[in-house]
């Protein structure tokens, strides 16, 4: 079992990740880039379940999934929300309030 | 054989993650996180986690990557973000080092521990032609003793997401909210 | 065929169903139900009869606050369930409570603002208890996946309700940079849940806790940052507090009462759990961090809260800073035996800055509901036309600033008291800041009361301020409670002195 090179991809999953939550400017591509985050948690925890032979991670995972699911489909419930008021996603328009 | 399964999944994994985040086109993006999402699911039929790995694929590449490319449709392709008028320059280099930063002290803090995190389990029951489905059946078991209470949870949690969406994206017209009971 | 079906009864036999204590559940259960029973009602009651939610929402609260109160007077101690994933002792116990009643005041705010706003109003009652399930549910979670799953039943609908303002684009943007840090949190403080995973083999905190410092304390410490920085963004700790101001600003205003109070005490009580009962020997992981998030929080909150003109906005500050004061006992909560006079601080602070500021709420609600404005000015001469509201409203700018003998006083003491004890330099040196900082927030407190007591009234206008009879009713309490919790502090530090944490520092 590869259980190094299996966190490696996890951990540079993740920081192209947070790369793209820091950089993209568009609300949905921003969405995108955290589930990429969750999914390099998933890569960990599955690594971890087979090192440490218990399914523990592996359900742990299928609880990420599951909550994935819930949180994507509110936030795109709020981007539809907000482009039907103003006519954009950007998180740039975004600045009603200041200070 | 092993090392090159990850080696090709690692790759598509990768190639897809860079997608999602240069790609201008959000349909692109959409696209490039399937790359990833089946990456990911091939590493884990790798080893041998069936079950998460067919969960992978519908759940996240069958819907969520579906809701993301619907969304995207609804909005118009158009909206996809212009990137010479980037009002924040400094905002990408600056970016790009927290990340390789971030990167690097994980990947610093695996190698310093890697004696300790080398030592292998006995690994998990994993699917034989005698037993076939072993794999799911211990993972049944975990959720429906230990994790039982979350299960529960997981559940009204998703009754309350879908409840909440449907408020939130149900159209008002008028002053009133009764139109459309 | 009938050797197949048998081999699966063979298996499945030798399966054990979990034992169930329903009781120690039944907080959770009578939410839960609760929430099916608006949704029903709210689905099949026309129009007119809607303003029967609000009162069944309160009533399933005051229901599942029997329990609470049924478990605490029985003495069967700590009851532990699904192998010690979920305990009810009486640190849960007595946070649950406080969430409960938090959640019953925040109602009383509610029913008059949605009322009159165009909002869904069964919808809304639905979400607000879902939210006070996760919150409940985060008091006893005691390991990781029903942390993230409670974290996530709390923040989920808080997102919903924060954007419910649906016409409102201030509200809508609220929604969504509180959706988005607030996702982006979860995400980086499941990463660090991996690694702790795959450190100690078992989600479950008490093994976490049993890991000592060795070969992989390096991979240790970085998992223990991200979970405690994912936390930081729930609590708005300085720098991850830039979503408060806006979203507290922009969500319908108890929504923001809600968020502020019930909100960030829960993410108290997760970063109490998992660092008392998770990381108790990697104090010089956590130390310093909290000891530069409480100094930072501080800080920026009050300098911040002096230049708003705006009264939600700097309440948002004030709240951000009120969190530092908070976090400040756990700065030197691993030096020596101080670890239980940090938590008694943080509960007491937790408990009279719960009463308070939803007191500040109330207010705020009844007063625009007149002025139509929320600029502090418009405070101006409150206390000629409406004397009760200010002389209420003194009292609870006094409590958060600190002034004895109001409940926010009990609140500093106690923090203050925990870090003097420690007898460190850090310790000193924290206390030193926190002091500096109480001086700083005379000034924005003191500024609205001088607007009360000595401003003329803004366009002469000396009408009658209408207060709801809920509002009034949620004035009373909170007013009773911070006047009670300053005058006879034993009441409040009792319920501090309750709350140990099972299995904190491996005890």
């Amino acid at each position: 079992m590869l259980l190094n090179e299996f966190l490696f991809l996890g951990a540079i999953l993740f920081c192209i990740g947070v790369y793209g939550v820091i950089v993209r400017k568009n609300a949905v591509l921003v969405l995108m880039s955290i589930e990429l985050i969750l999914n390099s948690v998933n890569i960990n925890l599955l690594a971890f379940s087979l090192r440490n032979g218990s399914a523990d991670g592996q359900t742990f995972a299928l609880y990420v999934i599951a909550v994935a699911a819930a949180e994507v489909g509110i936030g795109l419930a709020l981007v539809l929300l907000v482009y039907r008021n103003s006519r954009s996603i950007s998180l740039d328009d975004l600045s009603e309030m200041k200070g | 054989m092993g090392l090159f399964v990850f080696v090709c999944a690692a790759a598509m994994v990768l190639v897809g993650a860079v997608g999602v985040v240069t790609r201008n086109n959000p349909v692109h993006a959409a696209l490039s996180l399937v790359l990833t999402l089946f990456g990911i699911a091939v590493l884990f039929v790798a080893n041998n986690a069936h079950f998460l790995a067919a969960v992978q694929v519908i759940v996240y590449a069958g819907a969520i990557v579906v809701l993301f490319l619907f969304v995207i449709m609804l909005l118009g392709v158009d909206q996809a973000e212009d990137l010479s008028l980037e009002p924040l320059t400094v905002q990408r280099p600056l970016a790009l080092v927290v990340s390789i930063g971030v990167t690097g002290v994980i990947i610093a803090a695996v190698l310093k521990s890697q004696d300790a995190l080398f030592a292998r389990g006995t690994g998990i029951d994993s699917a034989t032609l005698q037993d076939a489905d072993a794999n799911i059946r211990q993972l049944s078991r975990s959720i429906f003793t230990d994790y039982v209470f979350a299960f529960e949870v997981t559940s009204v949690l998703l009754l309350i997401a879908v409840v909440g969406t449907v408020v939130m994206s149900r159209r008002q017209h008028g002053q009133h909210v009764e139109e459309s009971v | 065929m009938f050797a197949a079906l048998f081999s699966v009864f063979v298996t499945a036999a030798d399966w054990v169903s979990p034992s169930i204590d329903y009781h120690a559940l039944a907080p959770e259960i009578i939410l839960a139900g609760g929430v099916v029973v608006v949704l029903l009602l709210d689905l099949f009651t026309s129009e007119n009869n809607k303003w029967m939610l609000g009162p069944v929402t309160s009533f399933t609260l005051l229901g599942s606050f029997i329990p609470i109160l049924t478990l605490a007077l029985s003495d069967s101690g700590t009851r532990s369930l699904f192998d010690g994933r979920y305990v009810v002792d009486n640190f849960s116990l007595t946070m649950k409570g406080l969430f409960v009643l938090a959640g019953y005041l925040v109602v009383l705010l509610s029913s008059d603002y949605l009322r009159e706003g165009d909002f869904y109003e069964g919808e809304y009652w639905i979400l607000m208890l879902s939210s006070l399930l996760g919150m409940v549910m985060m008091a006893s979670s005691r390991d990781l996946v029903s942390i993230f799953v409670s974290l996530e039943f709390l923040s989920i609908p808080a997102y919903m309700m924060a954007a419910w303002r649906k016409r409102d684009l201030r509200s809508n943007e609220a929604g969504v940079k509180y959706f988005l840090l607030g996702v982006f949190a979860s995400a980086l403080m499941l990463y660090g849940m991996s690694l702790l995973y795959g450190i100690s083999n078992s989600t479950l905190l008490t093994d976490i806790g049993k890991y000592v410092s060795g070969e992989m304390s390096a991979v240790r410490a970085v998992a223990i940052l991200f979970v405690v920085v994912g936390f930081a963004f729930k609590i708005s700790a300085v720098p991850f507090h830039t979503w408060a101001p806006d979203t507290y600003e922009g969500a319908p205003t108890p929504v923001t009462a809600f968020l502020s109070v019930a909100s960030k005490a829960a993410g108290f009580v997760a970063l109490l759990t998992v660092v008392y009962v998770g990381f108790p020997n990697a104090s010089e992981v956590w130390q310093p961090v909290f000891w530069i998030f409480a100094a930072l929080t501080m800080t920026v909150g009050n300098v911040m809260a002096l230049r708003q003109t705006n009264i939600v906005r700097m309440l948002a500050y004030s709240s951000i800073s009120q969190g530092g004061f908070i976090l400040m006992p756990l700065a030197i909560a691993g030096e020596g035996d101080s670890a239980g006079a940090a938590l008694r601080a943080v509960v007491t602070y937790l408990l009279v800055y719960a009463a308070t500021n939803l007191g500040v709420f109330a207010v705020v609600i009844a007063v625009s509901h007149k002025t139509r404005s929320g600029a502090i000015s418009s405070y101006g001469g409150l206390f000629s036309y409406a004397p009760g509201l200010a002389i209420v409203m003194t009292i609870f700018m006094a409590s958060l600033a600190g002034i004895p003998p109001l409940g926010g006083w009990i609140g500093k003491f106690g923090s203050f008291q925990a870090l003097v004890s420690a007898g460190t330099t850090w310790g000193y040196a924290l206390a030193v800041i926190g002091a500096v900082n109480t001086v700083i927030a005379f000034g924005y407190y003191g500024n609205v009361m001088r607007e009360m007591w000595m401003r003329p009234v803004p366009d002469g206008d000396t009408t009658h301020v209408v207060v709801p009879s809920a509002i009034t009713v949620a004035l009373g309490l909170t007013t009773f409670a911070t006047l009670l919790m300053g005058i006879l502090p034993g009441l409040v530090l009792h319920f501090g002195d309750l709350a140990n944490l099972a299995g904190a520092f491996g005890g």
